[in-house]
């Protein structure tokens, strides 16, 4: 039986000479929020893209829902929000749906009932029809949240989903991302607000492309000996940097 | 290859164009602007030049018929009215002041007792009177002054007729086998158009691909079921039937402002138009994997412009091109839909005789495809 939605072994992933990702391991169990953290530059997003087939380890390798990636039989099971907004600025909020919608097969009545939904949450129901060129950052966020999820993916790559959204809706995207857990969704993603972590299953802390730790939000806390996830980034940091 | 993921990225292209006025207006209005300015400026027609005429012939009384003759006169009413506009002027000094100063293209000079001397001539084969006509020009502008010589020589030619001292030899060009009557618009439309397609084409792909990967939207694209192949074929449907909308656009122009002539059948230049844009939008998409922003994009640009401005026999036929330079002429795709669009409206030629320059096109079209499908694939490392 399968129960990792993500296994990671020895993943590696070097940019000329440099190393964005230096054999990192993990699993990610079905049905769980998982936050991968770190500063900017700590390999997240490259970890990322290759798990969803964009990017090709030199070394190890992924599996997504116990396919070894790159796999495009995965490809229908997931949803990917990448880190930039990446829509189409020149179509309306519909448009931008409605072209995912199409190209994960979706009918056309599949895809007004999931866009109705979608916009519901992320607030957005009356921009519709509105140029995604005139609406401002948070709101091209929302949308491209939106556009990731239109085909009810089982796991879900989410690059900085919260990055430039106001607190209010912040909390509301937790609620909704507890709620997807509740129907069986994993979702991966990834923040370097240290304190939004709290609300993960559990983390992988990152830095340089290594591995600093992994466990529950608390287990880590504690094995740093800190009162928080700033602090224990930081001490973790320094033991690393001591030891080598 | 699943179409329908391939028609909504057609789709979405369709629905952006909607919101982008600008970019609809580039794709309708350059055409237009592009065959009309190089059209009337080409047109190969030199109009309107200005020469003027010393006459040192007074003429003189026909023996026989007791008439006052002048045969400068005549040869000079013969003149093009469209090409030569004629000013008298009274002396050799003069007339070549006017040139020397850039007011005339050329003075035409006949010499005293010119009417006389022809008749003598034409008794006497041996009378030794000066029949020259001299016709000093500004050659400075070969166009122009080849013009002018060919106006005078055909000005002789039809006086000569028009007195009954037919040469005894002819040229007789009227009986055209193809493109009988035609204009140089009729040679023009077929090139400028097989040119516009090609440039737009390949410069609003170029835009719109390094807009898809600086934009993250290729990604996410492909991060979805959505196959390279199939994100090209769904841009190649849109680019066909633009350049096809724009080919209609010109050829209604053609035909309305410019009477352009089509004795072939036009589905088959559409056909030509819609594998050449096939051809462009690769390249396009070639070109956007070397460029990393827009700016760069566009400095490809004048590189793709130039040598098929030059090279692909849309001014002027391949023949006229050096001999060295013309392997490159059949190196660039527009050639052929050039060649292929102008046989097929001017020479009414059907598939059976353009069938090379469809092979070529679609042989670069296929390769063309497949290197920018694996262009964007090799994005994935
Ligand atoms: N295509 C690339 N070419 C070269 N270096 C890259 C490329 N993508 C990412 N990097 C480098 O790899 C490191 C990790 O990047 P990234 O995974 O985006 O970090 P994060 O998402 O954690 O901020 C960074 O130092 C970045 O500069
Ligand atoms: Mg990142």
């Amino acid at each position: 039986m399968q129960t990792f939605a993500v296994e990671v072994k020895g993943l590696t992933k070097k940019f000329g000479s440099f190393t964005a990702l230096d054999n990192l391991n993990l699993n990610i169990a079905l049905g769980t929020v998982y936050g991968l953290l770190g500063p900017n530059g700590a390999g997240k997003t490259t970890a990322i893209k290759i798990l969803c087939g964009l990017l090709r380890p030199n070394g190890g390798e992924g599996y997504v829902l116990g396919k070894k990636v790159p796999n495009r039989s995965i490809l229908p099971e997931i949803g990917y929000m990448p880190q930039e907004t990446a829509l189409y600025l020149d179509l309306t909020v519909h448009g931008n749906m409605a072209l995912y919608g199409d190209l994960f097969g979706l009918s056309r009545s599949r895809i007004a009932e999931r866009e109705s939904e979608l916009l519901d949450f992320v607030a957005l129901q009356k921009w519709k029809d509105s140029l995604v060129s005139n609406l401002s950052g948070g709101m091209k966020h929302r949308v491209s949240l939106a556009c990731s999820m239109i085909h009810e993916p089982k796991l879900l790559f989410l690059d900085e989903p919260t990055v430039g959204v106001d607190p209010e809706l912040r909390a509301a995207f937790w609620e909704y991302f507890d709620l997807l857990k509740k129907k069986g969704v994993t979702i991966v993603l990834t923040t370097h607000y240290m304190d939004e972590a709290q609300h993960c299953d559990r983390i992988a802390l990152l830095r340089q492309g290594q591995l600093l730790a992994e466990g529950t939000p608390g287990d880590v806390i504690k094995s740093a000996g800190a009162t928080n996830l700033e602090e224990a980034f930081l001490a973790l940091a320094k033991r690393e940097d001591g030891r080598s | 290859m699943n179409i329908h993921r391939a028609l909504a990225i057609t789709r979405r292209i369709f629905r952006g164009l909607r919101r982008d006025r600008r970019t609809v207006a580039l794709m309708f209005l350059a055409p237009i602007v592009a065959m009309c300015v190089f059209g009337l400026a080409f047109s190969g027609d030199v109009e309107d030049v200005k020469v003027v005429v010393v006459n040192l012939d007074a003429g003189f009384t026909h023996p026989e018929l007791n008439v006052p003759v002048s045969f400068s006169q005549a040869i000079v009413s013969n003149f093009d009215k469209e090409v030569l506009k004629v000013d008298p002027v009274a002396d050799v000094e003069e007339g070549v002041r006017l040139v020397r100063e850039g007011s005339a293209y050329a003075v035409i000079i006949f010499p005293e007792r010119f009417s006389e001397s022809l008749y003598m001539k034409s008794q006497n084969p041996s009378y030794s009177g000066d029949t020259t006509i001299q016709v000093r020009e500004d050659r400075s502008n070969v166009n122009v002054a080849n013009a002018i010589t060919k106006s005078v020589s055909d000005a002789i030619l039809k006086t000569a007729q028009d007195v009954g001292q037919d040469l005894p030899m002819k040229v007789d060009a009227e009986d055209a086998i193809y493109g009988k009557g035609a204009k140089f618009m009729d040679f023009f439309v077929p090139g400028i158009m097989a040119f516009v397609v090609f440039m737009l084409t390949t410069l609003l792909t170029l835009i719109s691909f390094v807009g898809e990967r600086t934009s993250g939207n290729l990604e996410r694209l492909q991060s979805t079921p959505l196959r390279e192949s199939e994100l090209v074929v769904g841009y190649a449907i849109a680019f066909s039937i633009i350049g096809m909308l724009q080919t209609v656009v010109l050829l209604v122009i053609g035909v309305a402002a410019f009477d352009i002539m089509i004795v072939g059948n036009i589905v088959l230049a559409f056909a030509v138009i819609a594998l050449l844009a096939i051809v462009s939008l690769s390249l396009g998409i070639l070109l956007s994997s070397l460029a990393k922003r827009e700016a760069q994009a566009i400095q490809f640009f004048p590189l793709i412009v130039l040598p098929t401005f030059l090279l692909a026999g849309i001014f002027w036929p391949v023949e006229a091109i050096p001999g060295w330079l013309r392997p490159l002429s059949y190196a660039i795709p527009p050639s052929y839909a050039v060649d292929a669009t102008r046989s097929v409206m001017l020479r009414g030629w059907g598939i059976g005789e353009i069938w090379i320059d469809i092979v070529a096109l679609c042989g670069f079209a296929g390769a063309f495809l497949i290197v920018a499908i694996l262009s964007l694939k090799r994005g994935r490392r």
